[in-house]
């Protein structure tokens, strides 16, 4: 007779381990449905300042961010960025010291969502990934032509299907005029060379900075209007290879000074002709023709 | 008939003597404030000279007072379009430098100076910059000086002199000048009033007394070039127009406004006169010859039934009648006919009365020796050193006639009070001289006690105001003002306010 294991026991076994497997299944799969719904977050609401194992881009690549950081501090971070500085939080302070003037704005995440961009960004990290938007491509291949239809969107000649501002109202661009467009956003001329190919498209769909995203919240671009756009500033790059790419600094054509100073000239002038006949002090005069 | 009544002064220029006591009273009273040093609310200028601002009379440049050129009288600043386009830079207007720069001087370094080879002094500085200045004017830069070729020269009021009158007025032995006290005239028809785009200055119902709101002006300044005599100021401090209030929280309580209070030569005289609103128009519009004459005209008579009637009507008291029968203007502007306006041509129908000076007695040197003699005692007005001709061009808009009555009348009562006291005068030639000038020997000698021997009473006979009667016009709560006096300035005097 041989020693074997009692029936009941070995069923017993196989059960648990079924269980075990099916339980492992579920928690596998749950971790995978969580890597995906991270990846989708992560692309609309923090890929436009933030990149996994590509670089620091408006903020910090956060690549093994998981690792440096706790999960506690991290909830509490992204909830209130700003909130986290105030308290005098080290890591704050010297994160936000860093990336001035730009301020990470506070992100209306459930504690669920940031767990899955978290549990993405581990996933990521362990594999030693890039994170790649999924989405981060254009609808289709540029044609020339697409070029001035940036322009129209840019400058807004053309309006933008979903009601969104044009472009020029606080940006500038290379080549948009004398007198330049606004000076609120940085000048867009090297934006192309500040962003990758992706990371641009992802901003077009999504652009999640602070004054952008209230701007952009509910009128987002449509994928006509982000091809040539991109295009735009595609050519913009190829055109002026090294544009200053410093944020918020926007290049001043010397003609505006000279025509300032010439308007405020004519303006002079012409204020004296209307008020040539004006006063021009009595005493002064008197001694002056009486001591000749 | 519309009867007002007007607080009404007289200033009489022979008494003058040019001391400043009023300006300094004046000064010390209302204007030793910050924005305000330059104001001189009452002012003595040399005459002939330019005065203060320079120039003041010579309406071609500050382009003040009314004309009536086509009829409508209409101010000579422009249109109200016109205004309206220059609000924000007001082209007539004088600057600092005509008025001149205040300054004192740095008394502490005679005592704070570092040791050295020379004595310390107390230098000049602004008082709008605190820097040192090198002074070239002041308000009274002219004082005395008669014969100056950059300020008596420059006098507006010559041009109504023939070159040989000029010259002589300039000869070195013929030299002549006399004082021209100056503070607001109160005017019927004010300029400023009519300028001012805030409605910020108004003239009192009560008593005439023209005032700036300190709340509602706004500093457009367009009063500063609309008043021909340049007696309202700019405070550069709190960025708003002031003027001479007439010390109406003195005249109140029943006082004499400082500047009267402190005269020494008690040159000035106070009182109410009453007048009759519906002619106002009617007298600027006159031709200039008539000017004098129509501002008299609509001066009445305190003693008249039917404007005392009127007058109760318009609800001026009993009281304040009695008063303006006793007022020593109506008897020196409308019974003697010896006080006239400044510059009647400006049409203001100013409420300040000047009697015309008899001017300093004849007198020449001869080889060295001063000579007074005359073959009359006193030498007589035509041959008086300042002709004649200029002072119709200062009180009676180039009529002669008011001016030669104002000083031959005086000239008269001269020689009848010379009669009377020493005896020396032949009773004919005095009976003569009152007769030509249609005096009484009666009004001759009620014009010599209020001229020489006038007791303050006499000066000053101020109407009871009856302030509790004009705030119950102004305001249903007649407790509301109980316990108030003065300005009444809820805030602080600064700019921006």
């Amino acid at each position: 007779m041989r020693i074997g294991i009692p029936h009941s026991l070995s069923s017993a076994l196989i059960r648990i381990a079924m269980m075990v497997g099916v339980l492992f299944a579920i928690v596998s799969a749950a971790q995978a449905q969580s890597v995906a719904e991270g990846q989708a977050l992560f692309g609309s609401k923090c890929y436009s300042c933030h990149n996994i194992g590509s670089g620091d881009k408006q903020g910090p690549d956060l690549k093994g961010v998981t690792t440096r950081r706790t999960k506690d501090w991290l909830h509490e971070f992204i909830n209130g960025p700003a909130t986290a500085n105030s308290k005098g939080d080290p890591v704050a302070t010297q994160l936000f010291k860093k990336f001035s003037p730009t301020v990470m704005p506070d992100q209306a995440l459930t504690p669920d969502q940031i767990d899955s961009i978290l549990a993405m960004i581990t996933d990521l990290t362990n594999k030693n990934q890039v994170y790649v938007p999924a989405g981060a491509k254009l609808s289709r291949a540029i044609v020339p032509v697409d070029v001035n239809g940036g322009w129209q969107f840019f400058t807004g000649r053309a309006r933008l299907q979903n009601g969104g501002t044009a472009c020029i109202s606080c940006h500038s661009i290379k080549g948009v005029g004398m007198f330049g467009g606004g000076t609120l956003g940085p000048d867009l001329t090297g934006v192309n060379i500040k962003y990758r190919d992706p990371e641009l498209i992802s901003i077009l769909q999504n652009p999640n900075f602070p004054t952008m995203s209230t701007v952009f919240g509910t009128h987002h671009l449509n994928d006509e209007e982000i091809v040539q756009l991109f295009a735009l500033f595609q050519s913009a790059r190829l055109a002026n290879p090294m544009p200053p790419n410093q944020a918020g600094i926007t290049t001043l054509d010397p003609r505006f000074f000279v025509i300032g100073v010439a308007s405020m000239l004519l303006v002079l002038a012409l204020l004296n002709l209307a008020w040539r006949n004006r006063l021009r002090g009595v005493r002064e005069e008197l001694v002056r023709r009486a001591t000749q | 008939m519309d009867v007002r009544l007007q607080i009404a002064m007289v200033f009489h220029l022979d008494k003058c003597i040019g001391c400043h006591t009023c300006s300094i009273a004046c000064k010390n009273v209302w204007t030793d404030r910050k924005g305000a040093e330059y104001m001189w609310w009452n002012n003595v200028e040399t005459k002939p000279g330019t005065g203060y601002p320079t120039a003041w009379e010579d309406q071609s440049k500050y382009k003040g007072g009314w004309e009536t050129n086509g009829g409508e009288p209409q101010l000579k600043m422009g249109r109200r379009s016109l205004r309206v386009l220059n609000i924000f830079h007001n082209p007539d207007m004088p600057r600092m430098d005509d008025y001149y720069e205040p300054w004192t001087y740095k008394y502490e370094d005679l005592f704070n100076a570092p040791e050295g080879a020379d004595q310390p002094t107390a230098r000049p500085i602004s008082m709008v910059t605190n820097k040192p200045i090198d002074i070239k004017a002041g308000p009274n830069w002219d004082d005395d000086l008669s014969g100056s070729p950059v300020y008596a020269a420059n006098d507006p009021n010559l041009e109504a002199l023939t070159p040989e009158q000029r010259e002589e007025l300039f000869d070195i032995e013929r030299l002549v000048f006399f004082y021209l006290p100056r503070i607001c005239n109160h005017c019927l028809n004010a300029c400023c009033v009519a300028a001012c785009p805030s409605g910020a200055i108004y003239k009192r119902g009560e008593d005439g007394i023209v005032l700036i709101n300190q709340e509602r002006c706004r500093g457009w300044r367009m009063c500063v070039t609309a008043c021909p005599y340049k007696k309202t100021f700019y405070n550069w401090s709190t960025g708003k127009s002031e003027k001479c209030i007439l010390c109406f929280p003195r005249l109140e309580t029943g006082q004499a406004p400082a500047c009267f209070h402190s005269c020494v030569g008690r040159i000035r005289y106070l009182g109410g006169l009453l007048y009759d609103a519906d002619r106002i128009v009617e007298a600027m519009s006159v031709p200039d010859d008539q000017l004098v004459d129509a501002q008299r005209e609509m001066i009445l008579d305190p003693f008249d039934p039917e404007v005392r009637a009127a007058a109760l009507r318009n609800g001026i008291d009993e009281r304040t009648l009695e008063a303006c029968e006793r007022s020593p203007v109506y008897k020196y502007v409308k019974e003697w006919k010896l006080a006239l306006p400044l510059h009647a041509e400006f049409r203001t129908l100013p409420m300040l009365f000047y009697v015309p000076p008899l001017l300093p007695v004849m007198a020449k040197t001869d080889a060295g020796v001063y000579d007074s003699s005359n073959e009359e005692l006193f030498s007589p007005i035509e041959k008086a050193r300042l002709p004649m001709e200029y002072l119709a061009r200062l009180f009676s808009a180039g009529n002669i006639d008011p001016v030669r009555l104002a000083l031959k009348k005086q000239y008269a009562i001269r020689l009848f009070k010379r009669m009377e006291t020493v005896g020396d005068m032949d009773p004919l030639v005095v009976k003569q001289a009152l007769a030509e000038v249609g005096c009484s020997e009666a009004e001759a000698e009620q014009i010599y006690r209020l001229t020489s021997l006038p007791t303050v009473d006499d000066r000053y006979v101020i109407p009871p105001m009856h302030r509790e009667e004009a705030m119950q016009m102004l305001n249903d709560d007649v407790l509301a003002d109980k316990g108030e006096a003065g300005f009444g300035f809820r805030e602080a005097p600064v700019r921006g306010a």
